[in-house]
């Protein structure tokens, strides 16, 4: 290779004839150059930018709406966590006020039913005691009724006024025999 | 289907309107390109070059005018076009050289593209005056425009701009120290006898490393000149294989041929480009030692 390369350096006027056989000229190469440079700017200036300016700007707002995204994904995320765990808790809170609610109910009926008892067994003591009374009451009038049925009948039988202590006696001893 | 007929009845048109303007004697596109004016180095290419750059930020500004985050009609066709050569220049160089470099290559590759089809256009290399000598004899013609790349000079200008700036970025992101590490360095985990053997090798590779690199503008701006200047050629013989009233007919299915070599080449041009720099500013294996 080196043979070659030291060959075709010696070769004289190689690039001579390059030049003019394909036209290459060093005035219209570097002229080429200088319009080539001035082609790439202007059109990184007045084509490329705006255009990669805007497809830079889409390409941020849609990481920052991938962001954005994700972020309320999260947000949900946790939402839906933090939701969750207020819904067990109100959950747990609502059994534990049930569970109370339910031995507070219970006490509270079995309060009521003793005070219940207790105001039965007061009234049935007043009832008989009441009842007693009533029975005390008409047993007097019933004996003194007989008594004075009994002092009556026996004035008319044996047509004798009676003294109030014959009254008396007759009435204790028709009292007895009915009381036996 | 109305698309298709629509771009064949545009050749068949490019194909007349190219027969009827090389009518009246054909004359062989010359090798070079001609300088118009006496004192100023302005070349018939070069005026493609300036018009092709006129009509790509004529067609950005159009489609930039009024740009908005959601983008519709040309401002739409504009980002779908730059973000496919984007995507598709990122999938090979990686992201971050591209956010670099991108000025560059987005600009060699739509100026290579236009600069193609706008040589296409009937008149472009077959319109222009006769050059006679004393005897009034034909020795020669000069057309008014030339495609820019049918022009060696624009080609090289083009391919040695690059190689300028390969060698920019290539220090920049190795450092200088790291480019030539990278260059001569062996690859590979050597160690021992072993590396002391690979040591010359490598310097020995290093060498051709330096002589490909060296070769590849020239390769580049031929590449690009001959296959631009041997399609209007081959356009341009083709025509006078018949009849000239019926010359546009071998022209046409070479020029659905020229209109995707127009493309091909440009995007050889900018993939060639971005391969050699990716080459270069490529940190794999050192990577890959570090994990």
């Amino acid at each position: 290779m080196m043979t070659f390369l030291a060959a075709a350096a010696e070769q004289p006027g190689a690039l001579e004839t390059l030049s003019k056989t394909f036209g290459l000229h060093g005035m219209f190469f570097v002229a080429q150059v200088v319009n080539f440079f001035l082609v790439v700017i202007v059109l990184k200036k007045f084509a490329f930018g705006p255009i990669q300016e805007i497809l830079e700007q889409r390409r941020e707002r849609i990481a920052a709406g991938e962001e954005k995204l994700k972020r309320i994904e999260q947000q949900l995320a946790e939402s839906e966590a933090t939701t969750a765990a207020a819904i067990a808790k109100a959950n747990e809170d609502a059994l534990r006020l049930i569970k109370e609610a339910k031995e507070g109910a219970a006490a509270f009926t079995e309060q009521k039913a003793q005070e219940a008892i207790a105001s039965a067994q007061q009234i049935l003591v007043k009832a008989e005691a009441a009842g007693n009374a009533d029975r005390e009451r008409i047993s007097s009038e019933l004996k003194r009724e007989f008594g004075r049925l009994v002092a009556t009948t026996t004035t008319q039988v044996t047509g004798k006024v009676l003294t109030p202590e014959d009254q008396n006696r007759i009435n204790q001893e028709a009292l007895a025999k009915v009381g036996d | 289907m109305t698309r298709f007929f629509g771009i064949t009845l545009s050749v068949w048109l490019l194909c007349l309107a190219s027969a009827f303007g090389a009518e009246g004697g054909h004359h062989a596109l010359p090798l070079d390109a001609q300088r118009l004016h006496d004192w100023l180095p302005v070349t018939n290419s070069m005026i493609m070059v300036w018009i092709a750059v006129i009509l790509i930020v004529l067609f950005c500004r159009i489609a930039t005018g009024k740009m908005s985050l959601v983008p519709a009609g040309v401002q739409n066709f504009a980002e779908w076009v730059f973000e496919s050569l984007y995507s598709f220049l990122e999938g090979l160089m990686g992201a971050h050289l591209t956010k670099r470099t991108f000025w560059f290559f987005g600009s060699i590759f739509f100026f290579i593209l236009v600069s193609n089809y706008l040589g296409l256009i009937p008149g472009v290399g077959t319109v222009g005056w006769n050059l006679q000598n004393a005897a009034g004899e034909n020795v020669g013609f000069t057309p008014w425009l030339r495609g820019a790349n049918a022009d060696i000079n624009m080609t090289a200008a083009m391919a040695f701009t690059f190689a300028l700036l390969w060698i920019y970025w290539a220090v920049t992101e190795n450092g200088f120290g790291g480019l030539v590490k990278h260059i001569f360095a062996p690859k590979g985990n050597f160690s021992g006898i072993m590396l002391v053997m690979m040591v010359p090798i490598f310097l020995f590779v290093g060498v051709l490393e330096i002589i490909s690199i060296a070769i590849r503008p020239v390769a580049l701006s031929f590449r690009l000149f001959g296959n631009i200047y041997g399609g209007e050629q081959t356009l341009e013989k083709l025509m006078t294989l018949v009849p000239e009233w019926l010359s546009f007919l071998p022209a046409l299915p070479f020029y659905f041929m020229e209109l995707l070599v127009g493309f091909v080449q440009a995007l050889v041009f900018t993939l060639l480009c971005a391969i050699f720099l990716k080459l270069i500013c490529d940190h794999g294996d050192e990577h890959e030692e570090r994990h």
